[in-house]
């Protein structure tokens, strides 16, 4: 991306300072969030975001799988995201690899909760089919095609959207005789479980700019932060996860700040996010 | 230059649309007539020694349109002048620019051309205003007169003979663009005109239309007012009673919404239009941030159809 002058990053910080920024937003204001589902046929789920100028399409798949054996009762899930090189020059070759391997952790870190499985945003329990022998496992791709900052908020919105728009077939088992032997599934084709996104965070990210934070900061907002808290907040107001960005360090009462305001902050986002959802959806059936 | 996308509930559909359509009606027929897309046939009612120029081809004897865009004719010349396309510099343009490099005697700026613009250090005023040859000094203290990143107003001069495309910046209004921002915008929209640059003095905004594209809303500047010293980093503290004035930078953002709105409308953009729009948003008590939403997005192009068809009608009525 192209750099800054001077006088225009002063313009940022000013901008920030007095409650105005470049666009006219306030600090705690959001850009417009556009969302649309179903938009890639052969996945289970998929949903395009787009926030502001920065643009995410989001994909689930569903295959059926083995379970762990740490955790015969539950199923598995993978995250990974990948950096279009069409959103950023920066991200030809390689050069995304770094960006994408921390925004996957971060989304892991918040959604498929710790090693033991608890505290996991998508209820693992659900998705096993035959205990100890079959499951599904989900794959959750994120593929940022424009890159205009905040992009691990619209990440796990993308995330949460292609989640509510996946319906994973029903799983009829026929009971053989022998225990031990692989059960005999069949999938259907007609009959679908929608899946429970009640308890699927969104994230909010708080960039600290001189005295102040803002949330959904633009990149040349971002280019002007010391620091960066994302917090992940589900629907009842509970932290289901927290992580800094940045090189400056941040007095532990501005963090506790952060949180109050992250939690302020997405509740009014998740109920947008829901109407949100709702209109994409009833537009899809409307085709 | 990001694109936005806006999610139109059905009501804001049907009023674009109805809108786009009655723009649509009221242009001249000779603006429809003269867009073309690739495979169109270019009408020259059969005149001889035709010129076919760039974007057009001969295919059976008639002229046919390789590109889509707008035919336009120089004399016999025929060519057609693609919109969305790359900044193509005439000489005495004025144009904005960002400093990338900075070679020997020169600077280099990104201009929105498939080439980066020069500007020597002999085409523009030294900072005291003094008209003097360059020295060796003045070329170890190029760094401080602008410096990467920089944004720069300045005038094209021409091409050189090496093919280099070269900027002059002799007038006090040229020079380093400070306290502001930088849009980027198509650089069709931007039509030549004897002036642009725009001092508002009703709200204090310096409102720069480059021909390139470049669009700068920025702090008005007192022509001649010597720049401060930047010695040493400025504290928080002086910083903020530095920061432009609120109601400024209200106004500066108003109006950098109103640019935002008319590109992504594909209206030309003209200081009067940006001003009636701005003051629209702000007689209907438009929040800054609102003028990005679809609503008003809906509302500058019924506006816009409207402003359009009176002005159908007052030309109607004196005839």
């Amino acid at each position: 991306m192209v750099g800054l002058s001077e006088g225009e990053k002063h313009f940022i910080r000013g901008g920030i300072a007095q409650d105005v920024r470049t666009d006219g937003r306030r600090r705690l204001q959001f850009r417009s969030l556009s969302v649309q589902t179903g938009v890639i046929p052969q996945a289970n789920g998929s949903a395009r975001v787009r926030l502001g100028a920065t643009e995410i399409i989001a994909s689930v798949k569903a295959e059926l799988g083995k379970p762990s054996i740490l955790h015969p009762d539950k199923g598995k899930v993978a995250i990974f995201v990948d950096c279009s090189p069409t959103a950023e020059p920066l991200f030809e070759g390689r050069g995304s690899e770094e960006l994408s391997a921390e925004l996957s952790v971060s989304l892991q870190r918040c959604l498929l909760g710790g090693k033991s499985g608890a505290g996991a945003a998508i209820d693992l329990s659900s998705l096993i089919v035959v205990d100890g022998k079959v499951c599904w496992d989900l794959y959750i791709d994120g593929l940022v095609v424009s890159s205009d900052g905040n992009l691990l908020d619209a990440l796990a919105v993308a995330i949460k959207v292609a989640l509510s728009d996946t319906g994973i077939p029903k799983v009829n088992v026929s009971v053989s005789a022998a225990s031990d032997e692989e059960p005999e599934v069949d999938v259907s084709d007609e009959e679908f479980l929608q899946f429970d996104t009640s308890g699927v965070p969104v994230i909010i990210t708080l960039t600290k700019v001189g005295r102040h934070y803002i949330v959904d900061a633009t990149s040349e907002e971002e280019s002007q932060m010391s620091s960066a808290v994302s917090v992940s907040v589900n629907r009842h107001g509970q932290i289901c996860g927290l992580t800094k960005r940045g090189g400056a360090g941040l007095d532990p009462s501005v963090i506790f700040d952060m949180i109050s305001v992250a939690k302020h902050v997405s509740q009014q986002f998740i109920s947008l996010l829901d109407s949100e959802i709702a209109a994409a959806e009833a537009e899809e059936e409307a085709q | 230059m990001k694109d936005r996308h806006l999610s139109l509930n059905q009501t804001q559909r049907v009023r674009l649309e109805a809108a786009l359509q009655e723009l649509q009606s009221v242009a001249p027929a000779a603006v429809s007539a003269a867009a073309v897309t690739v495979a169109d046939t270019i009408p020259v009612n059969q005149e001889d020694n035709i010129l076919k120029g760039h974007g057009t081809s001969d295919q059976d004897g008639e002229v046919v349109a390789t590109l889509c865009g707008v035919v336009e004719r120089v004399n016999k010349l025929v060519y057609v002048r693609t919109l969305r396309a790359r900044y193509k510099p005439e000489v005495g343009d004025i144009i904005v620019g960002r400093v990338i490099e900075i070679a020997p005697k020169r600077w280099r700026l990104e201009i929105n051309f498939s080439q980066d613009a020069v500007l020597m250090l002999s085409s523009m005023n030294l900072p005291d205003g003094i008209q003097r040859r360059r020295t060796a000094v003045d070329e170890l203290n190029m760094r401080s007169i602008f410096e990467e990143n920089d944004v720069i107003c300045a005038e094209v001069r021409g091409f050189q003979h090496d093919g280099s495309l070269h900027l002059q910046a002799r007038s006090e209004k040229y020079g380093k663009l400070e306290r502001g921002q930088l849009l980027m915008v198509a650089p069709y929209l931007v039509k030549r005109k004897k002036q642009h640059f725009h001092h508002l003095e009703k709200y204090n905004v310096d409102l720069i239309l480059g021909c390139n594209g470049f669009i700068w809303a920025g702090e008005h500047v007192v022509v001649g007012e010597k720049p401060k010293t930047t010695g040493g980093q400025q504290g928080f503290s002086t910083e903020a009673e530095n920061f432009t004035p609120l109601e400024t930078r209200k106004h500066i953002c108003r109006l950098a919404n109103s640019v935002r709105v008319l590109s992504a409308l594909g209206f030309t953009l003209t200081v009067e239009l940006i001003i009636e729009t701005m003051e629209a948003s702000a007689s209907s008590n438009v929040e800054i941030n609102d003028m990005l939403g679809a609503e008003f997005y809906v509302q500058t192009a019924e506006r816009e159809a409207k402003r359009r068809a009176d002005l159908l009608r007052k030309k109607n009525d004196a005839r």
